[in-house]
């Protein structure tokens, strides 16, 4: 989404877990943002916003210090244990008119005409990297997938990019396969293939010695 | 047939400590959809399979399921009516120690409402409370 959101961030002068503890305490995100050869700024800015922001798919930030304002592409977010709660942010600084290498993920549209043959949609991977002007970042990428039949596969090459867009990721890149499925072994079956107990290293090692 | 290890390097095993939370194997990676564990537990390779067959058994054959945990760690216990002592029990069984964080299973290809229907059910087989996940947006 090109779309730009604003968000008020506060300077952290002071870094480091306990001061970032008590920042998240208060509702706050700690933050950094570097590129463009200048200096990297610790940052903190309102945890609640910057999730609704995520959620609505923006990536770009207005970002506004002491009434100035700054681009920033969102890099990367940490996550909680549970991934619940953002635990720290990174950001990058950007132009409009420059082009930045982003993840993005794909959009499966349609029912796969390899369903009806009684195959299955196997989905290797549902996101593809690509190089666009950072005004022009789209929030997802559709792909038809109507066409795929039983044995077929998708690559990213494969992948129809919109327009100012290249792709990045290995066009060999398996993004999903329809294939039909292998009967599962049932616990009875899978019972007498395996041995009743594992094979031990070092019992082995001490037989042959003796 | 419970998961067990094919090849260890000794067959018991000191029982550990599970201080913390998952720092690892805590995002859905390969499937659409995941069960992730609350709490800290042992789970023993027959709950996995148990877990295994109710999403398998309900999906049909749909989808595809996929176990993020593996009973690496063995456990020992003394038959009933021994006396304590004369040294390390045998082994009874291999467990997967997990934190909470981990994934436990994962399901794609399949839309949400069944995959959470499936997971809702092995959720009942696992010693652990549970809650339903998604893929993560990708950002970067």
């Amino acid at each position: 989404m090109a779309d730009r959101m604003k968000l008020e961030g506060q300077l952290r002068t002071a870094v480091g877990t306990s001061s970032s503890a008590k920042l998240r305490k208060l509702g706050q995100t700690p933050a950094v943002m570097y590129g463009h050869k200048k200096e990297s700024i610790s940052f903190s800015i309102n945890g609640h916003e910057l999730t609704k922001g995520l959620h609505h798919g923006h990536r770009l930030y207005d970002i506004v210090f002491d009434g100035k304002a700054e681009t920033l592409l969102v890099k990367d977010i940490q996550y909680d244990h549970l991934g619940k709660n953002i635990v720290h942010a990174d950001f990058v600084r950007v132009n409009l008119a420059e082009k930045v290498t982003v993840t993005v993920d794909l959009e499966f549209k349609g029912t796969a005409q390899g369903t009806h043959e009684g195959g299955m949609v196997e989905n290797h991977t549902s996101k593809i990297e690509i190089e666009c002007k950072v005004s022009e970042i789209p929030e997802s990428i559709p792909v038809l997938i109507k066409e795929i039949g039983v044995g077929d596969a998708l690559h990213a090459g494969e992948v129809e990019l919109p327009a100012g867009m290249t792709l990045v990721s290995d066009p060999e890149t398996l993004i999903l396969t329809c294939h039909i499925l292998a009967v599962a072994k049932s616990s009875e079956e899978l019972e007498e293939e395996l041995p009743a107990g594992p094979e031990v290293i070092t019992e082995k090692a001490r037989e042959e010695e003796e | 047939m419970a998961l067990m290890p094919k090849r260890v390097k000794y067959r018991k095993q000191m029982r550990g400590k599970m201080k913390g939370n998952a720092t690892r194997g805590n995002f859905v990676a390969f499937g659409e959809y995941g069960l992730q564990t609350l709490e800290t537990s042992w789970i023993t390779g027959r709950q996995i399979e148990a877990g295994r067959i109710a999403a398998t058994h309900f999906l049909h054959r749909e989808g595809k399921v996929h176990i993020r945990i593996f009973p690496h760690h063995s456990y020992t216990s003394k038959p009933l009516e021994v006396r304590m002592g004369k040294g390390k029990a045998e082994v009874e069984g291999w467990v997967a120690r997990v934190k909470p964080g981990n994934i436990l299973y994962e399901i794609g290809g399949v839309p949400e409402e069944i995959a959470r229907a499936a997971l809702a059910r092995v959720a009942y087989k696992m010693p652990v409370k549970c809650r339903f996940v998604t893929r993560r947006h990708s950002l970067g």
